[in-house]
């Protein structure tokens, strides 16, 4: 009798359970799209009303789809991706992650070629080279182009002024007018003649003047910030350390670069080195905030460490090198999930992110438009923002400008097996900014064999 | 007829004592399981678990983003942490020497200091243990951070302080702590003698247990303040002590955060600061190699496993449990 009654449980439950699932399969109900936000900007929390929005309208617009946000603070971000994936329960649409970001997860992401070609997605308003961008060799179309962050020279005015120095261009191809009015051509060596000027002991001295203390200096003439070893040498014009063939190579122009840093640090002084660039003089690591360094390169996302900006600054052009500049690009956008159990969805979703609210979206996140219908906009905006409020003659133009000459490739692009080779070239770099004796001549082809090696691996 | 019933009635009797007899013991054991289920289903759904999935991940090529990727490759992951990975021997071998530096120093300083608390002699007690404690309530990230710009060769107080004695300590050709292979072990001892407080408070604890009569009887009978130390205290606190150095050699061996917090896990200077820990963490979290991180994180535990066994095995030499010797 027992048995029966559990036996009878038993089908009941087995009723039910195959009653919801029925009812969960039919075609009629509206395909769930989960939002993940959180591997870039995204997660802060004055950011998510404009975000929740954004669901709401698109949810508003498209009865067939229920879209849901997903926002996890950065630092958990990727840590939290990595399990849901793990677990078999991936997000449909990632973003806006940038390429290092998106590289942390290989093989994760869906090709999305064959999705443009059936919805004949318009292309048209994008630089076809920010297209190609995301084309990934061997991945595909991984994403398409939504808000870039161009790079440029952040120039603390003050400093210039207090030295009776001019200010660098703003304009592409200008040459720098020095302070006995003749013109040079802005490029790399002029940058460096320029930071050395700007450089200053405790003493008052430049290390052009005899006495200058190396080990007391309190204000540095240039520094390339928050960057690794490949952002640097894209000053030097955009290059890979992998050739078509997937081969390891160290560019003739990193080369040049490496040397060219190695001596602004520890030869010239006007680049801060590993240990004053932790220092307190330049505010840990965020150099230009502290005021003590004249030039920097940084991208459009800065201009929020300037909010409460004590002195004054303005934006220039990045020098050229052998009579190009090159003005490395960072690039957000939105990712499909290769897990997505609804890729047309998921689709219509990342369209609309990138379409209708590309440009409520981008101003929410600090980037440019990808798009170039939406380009005059940004700037009149940003011009409001609390960075630049209240600052006059402003060179917004090199914002713009400078997005027309990007790194292509782009530092930030993927190379075979990715982290561990971004990882051995990040321990080259930490030891060439700490130590003053490192030898490029012996460790430069110890970089490459060791990239090869790991090249050859995946 | 009157037998056989008189013998069933006497055999349900005793079935139903032993029945009452067995309950019993069944309903405290049932209790007993129930009050210690919570650990129970803990230990079972967030270590058991998990330490037999990760073993079983040792056997697998296996990347978090890619699940559905994941290749069963046999015990290759076993040969390569064996047999092909260098760093793995090199950044043992770095362990286990900062660990030789790291957990005396360590212990001895967290011993001393406890004594001198406990001292009869020393004034505002209370205000001290407040202060030397204090600092383990810092998260540690943030007191490592601190501690980098404390040794900054150019700006930090540690090579100020130095200069006044006329030593040349400041920039690039002073003290660079950071940056020179003989020195940044030193710093990061001197980092980690900044978070002893729990290890003081333990080591205090355990002073206060020393019944006071045996020192006034080692002091009547003429015995020095050392005499005290090494005859009575020592002996006595032998057990804290042990406690301590198991503690400490298991967190030697999982060294990881002042590395990862200085040097990102670069290594620097001339792979000085490759752990064995910055070794697993990189290979399982930056570079996503679950199945070979399961590997290295296997080892690691067989290793503070049998570190821990050999301690064990050496304490019936030296440590001291009040009572034991009746047996």
């Amino acid at each position: 009798m027992r048995k029966l009654k559990l036996l009878a449980c038993l089908m009941v439950i087995l009723a039910i359970t195959a009653g919801l699932s029925g009812t969960s399969v039919r075609a009629a109900d509206p395909v769930k799209i989960r939002w993940f936000v959180g591997l870039g900007t995204g997660s802060e929390t004055e950011k998510i009303p404009v975000q929740e929005e954004v669901v709401k309208a698109f949810n508003e617009s498209h009865p067939d789809i229920i879209l849901e946000l997903e926002i996890v603070a950065n630092n958990d971000a990727y840590t939290a991706l990595n399990t849901q994936f793990a677990a078999g329960n991936a997000p449909d649409v990632v973003g806006p992650v940038g390429i290092r970001g998106r590289d942390q997860f290989p093989g994760a992401w869906l090709d999305l070629s064959d999705l443009i070609k059936e919805t004949n997605y318009d292309l048209s308003d994008f630089d076809p080279a920010l297209v190609d961008f995301y084309n990934v060799p061997g991945q595909g179309q991984l994403g398409l182009p939504f808000g870039i962050y161009p790079s440029f020279l952040f120039v603390n005015t003050d400093l210039f002024d207090e030295a009776g120095l001019p200010y660098p261009p703003a304009k592409f191809g200008e040459p720098y007018v020095d302070k006995d009015g003749n013109s040079v051509e802005w490029n790399m060596d002029t940058l460096r003649t320029l930071a050395m000027d700007l450089t200053v002991d405790t003493n008052g001295l430049t290390p052009n003047d005899e006495g200058f203390d190396a080990d007391q200096i309190v204000q540095f003439g240039f520094g390339a910030q928050w960057t690794d070893l490949r952002g640097r040498c894209s000053l030097f014009g955009a290059a890979l350390p992998v050739d078509a063939d997937g081969k390891a190579v160290f560019p003739e122009s990193w080369s040049t670069c490496t040397q060219w840093f190695q001596d602004a640090m520890w030869k010239d002084h006007f680049h801060p080195n590993g240990p004053y660039g932790g220092s307190d003089i330049l505010n840990k690591s965020n150099w230009f905030q502290s005021g003590n360094i004249a030039m920097v390169q940084v991208h459009t996302w800065y201009f929020a460490n300037l909010n409460d900006s004590k002195f004054n600054w303005n934006l220039a052009v990045v020098p050229s090198y052998n009579g190009k500049a090159t003005a490395k690009l960072h690039a957000d956008t939105f990712m499909i999930s290769k897990a997505t159990k609804h890729p047309k969805e998921a689709f219509a979703v990342l369209s609309y992110l990138v379409g209708e609210a590309s440009g409520k979206l981008t101003t929410l996140y600090g980037a440019m438009p990808a798009r170039k219908s939406l380009q005059a906009d940004y700037l009149a905006k940003l011009g409001e923002s609390p960075a630049f409020a209240g600052r006059e003659g402003m060179n917004m133009q090199v914002i713009p400008d400078s997005a027309a000459y990007n790194d292509n490739p782009n530092h930030e692009a993927g190379l075979p097996n990715a982290l561990e080779s971004s990882d051995r070239i990040t321990k080259f770099w930490t030891a060439l900014e700490n130590d003053p004796a490192f030898d490029l001549a012996v460790e430069i082809p110890l970089l490459v064999a060791d990239l090869q090696t790991l090249y050859d691996v995946k | 007829m009157s037998v056989v019933t008189e013998s069933t009635s006497q055999v349900i009797a005793a079935r139903g004592h032993n029945r009452r007899v067995l309950t019993n013991r069944q309903r405290e054991e049932r209790w007993g399981f129930f009050f210690i289920s919570p650990w129970l289903i803990g230990f079972a759904l967030f270590t058991l678990f998990p330490m037999i999935a990760s073993l079983i991940f040792t056997t697998y090529d296996f990347t978090l983003s890619v699940p559905d990727e994941a290749k069963f490759i046999g015990l290759d992951n076993w040969r390569r942490m064996l047999f092909e990975d260098e760093t793995v021997w090199r950044s043992l071998w770095i362990t286990i020497r900062y660990a030789f530096l790291s957990l005396p120093i360590g212990m001895i300083v967290a011993f001393l200091l406890a004594v001198l608390l406990n001292s009869k002699h020393l004034m505002g007690k209370a205000v001290f243990r407040t202060l030397f404690y204090a600092p383990t309530m810092i998260p540690g990230i943030a007191s490592i951070l601190i501690f980098v710009q404390v040794f900054n060769p150019y700006t930090g107080w540690v090579n100020r302080i130095i200069e006044v004695f006329g030593i040349k300590a400041m920039g690039v050709t002073g003290l660079r702590w950071f940056d020179d292979p003989n020195l940044i072990y030193l710093a990061f001892v001197f980092i980690g003698l900044y978070g002893i407080g729990n290890t003081i408070v333990i080591n205090l604890a355990g002073l206060q247990g020393v019944p006071t009569e045996l020192y006034e009887a080692a002091t009547i009978d003429g015995a020095s303040w050392f005499t005290s130390l090494y005859r009575i205290t020592l002996p006595m606190v032998s057990p804290v002590i042990f406690y301590n150095l198991v503690l400490g050699t298991i967190g030697s061996l999982q060294y990881f955060t002042v590395p990862f917090v200085i040097n990102g896990g670069s290594g620097y200077p001339d792979g000085t600061t490759e752990f064995f820990m910055i070794h697993f963490f990189k290979q399982t979290f930056r570079f996503s190699n679950m199945g070979y991180g399961a590997t290295l994180a296997w080892l690691i535990f067989v290793i503070a496993l049998v570190a821990t066994l050999a301690l064990f095995g050496t304490s019936r030499r030296w440590v001291y449990y009040a009572g034991e010797s009746n047996r």
